[in-house]
C-alpha cells in the first residue's frame, strides 16, 4: 500500500509535471511546422509549413511559471510577504 | 522598395512622436496610430506589413526609455527576485521581491492574451471608425475607474513598499490581464493598468508607477519578438524611417514619463477620460459623415 501523499506535495508534483509537459509542448511548437503537429494541438493545420512560434512561447512561459510555483511551494519555509 | 514611397521621414517622425506620447498617456497609442493617418489623409494602414515593422522600432524605443527611467528600480526588483528564488520564499519585509513577483504575475496573463489575440483583434478592429468608438469607450473606462477607485491609504512608506503592500497576487493578475484591452485599437494599455491600479486601492502616482513597470516587459518583449522583421525582407525600405521614428518616440516617451510621474502626484485620470471621449466622438462623427 502506498503511503498517503500530502495535498501540498501533490500540488508540487502536479506543477512539475505540467511545467515539464508545457515546456516540451513549447519546443514542439518551435521545431515542428503546423502540418506535423499532433492533431489535438491548437494550430495544427494539414499542409501548412508555418511554425507557431507564439504558441511555443506561450506554452514555454507557462511551463516555466509552473516550475517556479513548484520551486516556491516546495521550499523549506513559506513566509508570506506583508 | 514600395515602402519608401508609402512612409516619408516626416510621417515617420510625426508617428514616432505620437507613439512615444500616446503609449504612456492613457489615451491609446494603437487607436491614435489608426486614426491620425486617416485624419491626415495618409495612405498608411494599420495592417500594412511595413507599418507594423515600423511600429516595432517605435515600441522598442519606448520600452528602452521606460527601462532606463526605472533602471534603479529594475535593478532592485531583479535582485529581489534573485533573493526569493535562492531562499525559495518571499521574506515578509522583502518588498522588492514581492513587487517583482507581482510584476511577473501581472505580465503572464497579459503576455498570453497578447500572443493569443493580437493578430486577430488587430485585423478585426482595424478601421478608424471602430478605433474612434473604442477611444470613446476608453474615456468611459478611465472615468469609471475614477468612480470605482478605493481611497488609497496615506502612508510614509516608499512607493514600491506601498504598491507591494496594497496589491494582492489576484489584483496583479487582473490588472495585468486588463492590459490586454489595449489589443483593441482605441483602448489604452496604460489606462487599463492605471485604472485597475486605482480600483485595487493604489494612489494615482502608485497606479501610474505600477502601470509603467508592468508595461516595460510587455512592450519590450512584443517589440523584440518582431524585431527580426525589421532586419528581414519586410524591413526593406523602411529601416531609415523606423530609426527616425524610434528616435522621435524615444524623445517623446522620455518627456512623457517624466511629465506623467509628476502629474499623477496630485492629479487624476479625468482629463484623459474627457479627451478620449470627446476626441473619439468627434472622430466618429467625422468618419461616418
Amino acid at each position: 500500500m502506498l503511503p498517503p501523499v500530502r495535498n501540498d506535495r501533490l500540488l508540487v508534483i502536479l506543477a512539475i509535471v505540467v511545467g515539464v509537459v508545457l515546456i516540451v509542448v513549447g519546443i514542439v511548437y518551435w521545431v515542428e511546422p503546423a502540418k506535423s503537429l499532433p492533431g489535438f494541438f491548437p494550430g495544427h493545420q494539414a499542409g501548412s509549413g508555418h511554425h507557431h512560434v507564439k504558441h511555443g512561447i506561450a506554452a514555454f512561459l507557462l511551463g516555466v511559471a509552473c516550475l517556479v510555483f513548484a520551486w516556491f511551494r516546495s521550499g523549506p519555509s513559506r513566509t508570506p510577504a506583508a | 522598395m514600395i515602402a519608401t514611397t508609402l512612409i516619408t521621414y516626416t510621417q515617420a517622425i510625426v508617428l514616432g512622436l505620437l507613439q512615444g506620447v500616446t503609449e504612456l498617456f492613457p489615451i491609446s497609442s494603437l487607436g491614435h496610430s489608426v486614426i491620425l493617418p486617416s485624419l491626415l489623409g495618409w495612405n498608411i494602414h494599420q495592417n500594412d506589413q511595413y507599418f507594423l515593422t515600423f511600429l516595432v522600432a517605435t515600441h522598442l524605443a519606448t520600452a528602452i526609455v521606460l527601462l532606463i527611467f526605472f533602471w534603479r528600480d529594475w535593478v532592485r526588483i531583479v535582485k529581489g527576485l534573485g533573493r526569493s528564488l535562492r531562499d525559495r520564499a518571499i521574506a515578509r519585509d522583502d518588498f522588492d521581491a514581492k513587487l517583482g513577483w507581482l510584476l511577473v504575475v501581472g505580465t503572464i496573463p497579459a503576455g498570453i492574451l497578447g500572443l493569443a489575440l493580437e493578430s486577430a483583434l488587430r485585423k478585426v478592429f482595424a478601421s478608424p471608425t471602430s478605433a474612434s468608438v473604442f477611444l470613446m469607450l476608453n474615456g468611459v473606462l478611465l472615468a469609471g475607474a475614477e468612480v470605482l477607485r478605493r481611497r488609497a491609504p496615506v502612508t510614509a512608506d516608499e512607493d514600491d513598499v506601498r504598491i507591494a503592500r496594497t496589491v494582492s497576487w489576484l489584483d496583479s493578475a487582473c490588472v495585468g490581464a486588463a492590459q490586454a484591452l489595449a489589443l483593441i485599437p482605441g483602448f489604452s494599455r496604460s489606462g487599463a493598468a492605471m485604472g485597475g491600479g486605482l480600483v485595487v486601492g493604489l494612489s494615482h502616482k502608485d497606479a501610474a508607477r505600477f502601470a509603467f513597470l508592468l508595461a516595460t516587459p510587455i512592450i519590450g518583449a512584443a517589440a523584440l519578438l518582431k524585431l527580426p522583421e525589421l532586419f528581414g525582407p519586410t524591413g526593406n525600405g523602411v529601416r531609415g524611417q523606423a530609426l527616425a521614428g524610434a528616435l522621435a518616440a524615444a524623445f517623446a516617451a522620455s518627456v512623457s514619463v517624466r511629465f506623467l510621474m509628476r502629474y499623477f502626484e496630485t492629479r487624476t485620470l479625468i482629463p484623459f477620460a474627457v479627451y478620449s471621449f470627446v476626441a473619439g466622438l468627434a472622430c466618429v462623427i467625422y468618419f461616418v459623415t
